[in-house]
């Protein structure tokens, strides 16, 4: 008992000197100490050799205060020589922190005068980092859960290894000195420069607030990205921006690596109120952007093309051969748009396609009305080709190459756009469907009426090209089935309360509980889930084409044939009932049944 | 001359003595009459009593377990206060400190180890307290209120180490008591308001870190102290840990003096335990407090050495749009979170709680007075099989939701 006393003792002893032991040696004693040696070896007089032998390890801070937090930066305990000219030419950490014009500092009578003092800035203001930290790990930032690691020089061993190299570099300091340097040609900053260029050129901000810059709703507010985002996240997000957030619609941008460095640098200077401004300096940057307007010098058509270019509409539009790859073609818009669809799309895209990812852009009236004009004008019909040529002009950006709905701009488009492949849906339907889908376009989606840009033998060639191609299986008769014109069960409260009863029991899972075709099981299910309350949609639809989803399902989709499960005809026409009170467009909405 | 000098020195060792005795009331003890009085004469040692019976001190009955609870309380109270001149209850500041105690903080990150790892220890510790209290059967009468004030302290241990998993603010305290605080949801009638009380608000965020906290330091801290307070007490006034029965019953020792006349306050401790024969007993002093003392510095050094080696898990700040996938509770709430997996209400509300009600009903439902102060008593065979196997299952769900379940909760193979 005693010697098991002892031992156990005598482990408490042990620990607690290792602790202190940890806690009490401190490595950068090592450093000050060399630093002291060298310096001495180094000086003339002695006037300087008793000031150096004066002085002994201890912890050196500066105290920075006029840059927002109070900034403890204590890198000088390691980085002793940092203000020592003779130590220009020494390893870290006893190398003097390198002196150039670039930085503003100057030499008179041959010293250098910095001017960045680090009394003034500490050292934490410019670099980033733990200023309080005393051991390398946690001081440069290194713990992967520090918020802000010394920019461009430390990678947190938890950042995407693919991109990782490309975080470094002191160019991403510019994100720092872009906090007191707000000037947008300030040419210490280039990188953030191209960045805010990138950040109109690209349409960022049409989706992203940047309080002072923008005010898109669509996407995240960016106004304090740089606080809240590390650089690896800023670049992944921009890269691929479906890695951490699996339903973001974002597109991936076409940017070389530049590109998306001078953006993530941007970004990363974007902190809200900074250093150099105060709440009426963003006020009036808010003002004087909102208030941009690129009055071309000749009205109508020309001024919008000119817009066109000026707002950076192919960053994701395709115009004749500028391609953006994210959005529809709009080089035949005046064959299949007329111009109040245009002008109602352009102040709110989801009031024609309610899935639209298309951001509300906020540019004065007479801009929308010269571009609309222009579009308008855009009546050139396509050279006569071989279906197939029509079909790769026309269709194959949303369609795809194998017709399999893959497109380059599919990715983009709610509703997606019908996949050929599949058979089973493509021989359950008339084929005189098919061709009032291509001649009238199906509202509601991006599927536009063709029929002012081909003709009716075109439409039928076009189309006798994709069963042919892409479905291949030779279309089978089609089984008559027992389906009412008109919804026999007519419109009641009671009626309607029964649908969403059966449509809150049955539905839900896939067609959501919103009935936005977005419910739990929709993302694992392709085509998507209609969006039920796409009115457009809906109301192009005849009660015959309801009864038949519901009754017999939709071959080649996720729909099954609810007859099998149990509904009856009069639950069906509940059902309809149901759905079109949610679609009414005025009077009795959806909440009259309350 | 020299009587002066002598007589000086005596002033003088008189006057230290003076202070001395003033403080304590004893020399350090060399007879069996100074150990009994340094005993009873001692706030701090006044606890024990001056005799125990030579059963108490043995290692394999108690294997230290009460105790070891108790002298991890003690570190979690002192490391505890500690941390809480460091600590800032808030979304905003609470994360930062964490790295702040990691990176900067003399001692800081040491602190913590030895705080979590306290923590963990506790829990496991007062629950093999429990196992031990029953296997040896000794919540019979007369200690079955102290196994319901035990069963109390259970509870109130796991609502502590509970409350102190949201504290850091990362990624796995916020899933964790999300996680946990939407099992207690499951309750019938009161569980969604149990939950918002507990949150004071429906999402965990800065109300209920500012609860769990205020919780974790005060609350919950002073509710155990009491509770202790009462357990121990209850211990001498039932008559010292419990033992095996007597081997023959003693014949009552008659009294000399006329009952109508004295009363000696001894009379009110029910199975006392009055010195019995002198071979059966040894004193408090040294005896007693050489093997407290041996268990706190064994405790004290084993989490010494654990928090030496391991640090304490701090995860991404909270992200409250990306759940880990799975979202676990704290492990000694995986096997709730386990069967919960199965049946929401049963899994999470159901069957605890009729396990916490057979606990507490224990000593009152098992009538056998057989089987006291042994290890698997014979005589106890069919309460400790059940027991056990109860025990062994809470286990193996533990064992199963830590390591062998997955993203969306489905099977997986650690190995």
């Amino acid at each position: 008992m005693r010697l098991a006393l002892a031992i156990a003792s005598f482990v408490v002893l042990i620990v607690h000197g290792v602790v202190f032991y940890d806690q009490f040696f401190h490595k950068w004693e090592k450093h000050q100490t060399a630093y002291f040696e060298q310096a001495r070896s180094l000086t003339k007089n002695e006037a300087e050799r008793a000031a150096l032998e004066a002085r002994s390890p201890k912890i050196e801070q500066y105290i920075v205060t006029s840059f927002g937090d109070t900034h403890v930066d204590r890198c000088g305990t390691c980085h002793i020589a940092v203000d020592d000219p003779r130590f220009a030419g020494y390893s870290e950490p006893l190398k003097s922190h390198p002196y150039s014009a670039a930085l503003g500092d100057v030499q008179r009578n041959g010293r250098w005068e910095r001017r960045h003092r680090f009394a003034d800035f500490g050292c934490t203001v410019c670099h980033g980092g733990q200023g309080r930290g005393l051991e390398t790990e946690y001081s440069h930032g290194q713990d992967e859960y520090w918020p802000e690691p010394m920019l461009g020089y430390v990678v947190q061993a938890n950042w995407r290894k693919d991109f990782a190299p490309r975080l470094k570099g002191k160019e991403y300091m510019e994100a720092n000195c872009a906090q007191c340097h707000t000037s947008e040609n300030f040419a210490g900053t280039p990188n953030v420069n191209r960045g805010r260029k990138l950040f109109y050129a690209m349409n960022c901000y049409g989706c992203h607030k940047i309080d002072g810059m923008s005010e898109g709703t669509l996407g995240p507010d960016l106004t304090e990205a740089g606080k809240k985002y590390k650089v690896d996240y800023l670049w992944e997000s921009i890269v691929e921006p479906r890695a951490n957030l699996a339903t973001s619609f974002m597109p991936k941008f076409n940017l070389g690596e530049n590109d998306v460095r001078a953006l993530v640098i941007f970004l990363k200077s974007r902190r809200g109120v900074n250093f150099a401004e105060t709440e009426m300096d963003r006020y009036k940057a808010h003002v004087a952007n909102v208030a941009v307007v690129i009055p071309p010098g000749t009205a109508g058509e020309k001024a919008g093309e000119q817009l066109i270019q000026d707002r950076a509409c192919t960053a994701c539009h395709k115009l004749r051969d500028s391609d953006g790859g994210i959005a529809p073609d709009l080089s035949y818009e005046g064959l299949i748009r007329d111009p109040q669809w245009l002008m109602d799309h352009f102040k709110n895209p989801r009031s024609r396609i309610p899935d639209s990812i298309m951001p509300t852009f906020r540019f004065p009236d007479d801009d929308f009305q010269r571009i609309t004009a222009f579009l308008a004008s855009l009546k050139t019909p396509p050279p006569a080709m071989t279906p197939a040529g029509t079909y790769k002009a026309l269709c194959e950006r949303c369609h795809g190459e194998k017709g399999d709905g893959n497109g380059k701009v599919a990715w983009y488009l709610d509703p997606a756009p019908r996949d050929f492949t599949r058979a089973a849906f493509m021989n359950s339907k008339p084929k005189e469907r098919f061709v009032a889908s291509i001649g009238n376009g199906v509202p509601g989606t991006s599927m536009p009426p063709w029929k002012n840009a081909l003709k009716p033998d075109q439409v039928d060639a076009v189309l006798a090209y994709a069963l042919q191609t892409f479905t291949k299986e030779p279309a089978k008769s089609l089984k008559p089935r027992d389906l009412p014109e008109t919804n026999p069960v007519a419109s009641s409260p009671d009626s309607i309360r029964h649908g969403e009863q059966i449509f809150l029991d049955r539905c839900t899972g896939c067609h959501g509980r919103k009935e936005d075709g977005k419910g739990p099981n929709s993302l694992d299910i392709t085509p998507r889930p209609r969006n039920l309350r796409n009115t457009a949609f809906v109301e192009s639809v005849n009660d015959k084409r309801l009864f038949e989803s519901i009754l017999y399902g939709v071959q080649g989709t996720a729909m099954p044939p609810w007859i099998d499960y149990g509904l009856s005809k009069n639950d069906v026409g509940d059902i309809v009932n149901f759905i079109r009170s949610i679609n009414r467009k005025s009077g009795s909405g959806q909440y009259a049944r309350n | 001359m020299s009587i002066q000098i002598e007589e000086k020195g005596q002033t003088r060792t008189t006057a230290l003595q003076g202070i001395w005795t003033s403080v304590f009331r004893n020399p350090w003890p060399s007879t069996d009459l100074e150990r009994s009085s340094t005993s009873f004469t001692n706030f701090f040692l006044h606890i024990h009593p001056v005799k125990v019976h030579k059963h108490t001190l043995k290692p394999a009955y108690t294997l230290g377990l009460g105790l070891i609870s108790f002298f991890l309380f003690l570190i979690l109270v002192v490391t505890g206060i500690l941390l809480m001149f460091y600590y800032v209850p808030s979304t905003t500041q609470a994360y930062d400190r964490m790295l702040d105690l990691r990176g900067t903080v003399a001692f800081g990150i040491f602190l913590r180890n030895m705080h979590r790892w306290s923590a963990h220890g506790m829990v496991a510790m007062v629950f093999l307290h429990m196992c031990r209290v029953f296997l040896t059967g000794s919540y019979k009468k007369p200690r079955e209120f102290n196994w319901v004030l035990g069963v109390m302290l259970l509870l109130v241990t796991l609502f502590l180490s509970f409350t102190g998993y949201l504290l850091p603010w990362d990624q796995l305290a916020f899933w964790a008591i999300t996680v946990g605080t939407s099992i207690a949801a499951y309750a019938p009638l009161i569980g969604k308001e149990i939950q918002f009380v507990l949150l004071g608000d429906s999402t965990v965020g800065q109300e209920a870190l500012l609860r769990f906290y205020v919780l974790h330091v005060a609350v919950l801290p002073a509710v155990l102290g009491l509770l202790v307070a009462i357990h121990f007490w209850r211990i001498r006034k039932d008559g010292g840990l419990s033992r095996p029965e007597e081997p023959t019953p003693r014949p009552p020792t008659p009294d000399p003096r006329p009952p109508s006349r004295i009363y000696g306050l001894q009379g009110f401790v029910r199975g006392a335990f009055n010195g019995g024969a002198p071979e059966d007993s040894v004193f408090s002093w040294p005896n007693l407090l050489l093997a407290e003392l041996f268990v706190f510095v064994l405790t004290v050094s084993v989490i010494l050495v654990v928090s030496l080696l391991f640090h304490a898990p701090l995860e991404e700040p909270v992200n409250v749009m990306h759940p880990p996938n799975p979202a676990k509770a704290p492990w000694y709430f995986l096997g709730l979170q386990e069967m919960v997996s199965y049946s929401a209400f049963w899994g999470g509300v159901g069957v605890p709680g009729l396990m916490v009600m057979l606990l507490i009903g224990v000593p009152y439902f098992d009538r056998n007075p057989k089987g006291v102060g042994r290890w698997f008593a014979k005589e106890r065979l069919l309460a400790n099989t059940v027991f056990l196997s109860l025990v062994v299952l809470n286990i193996i769900f533990i064992i199963v939701g830590t390591f062998f379940r997955g993203p969306n909760w489905t099977f997986v193979s650690p190995f």
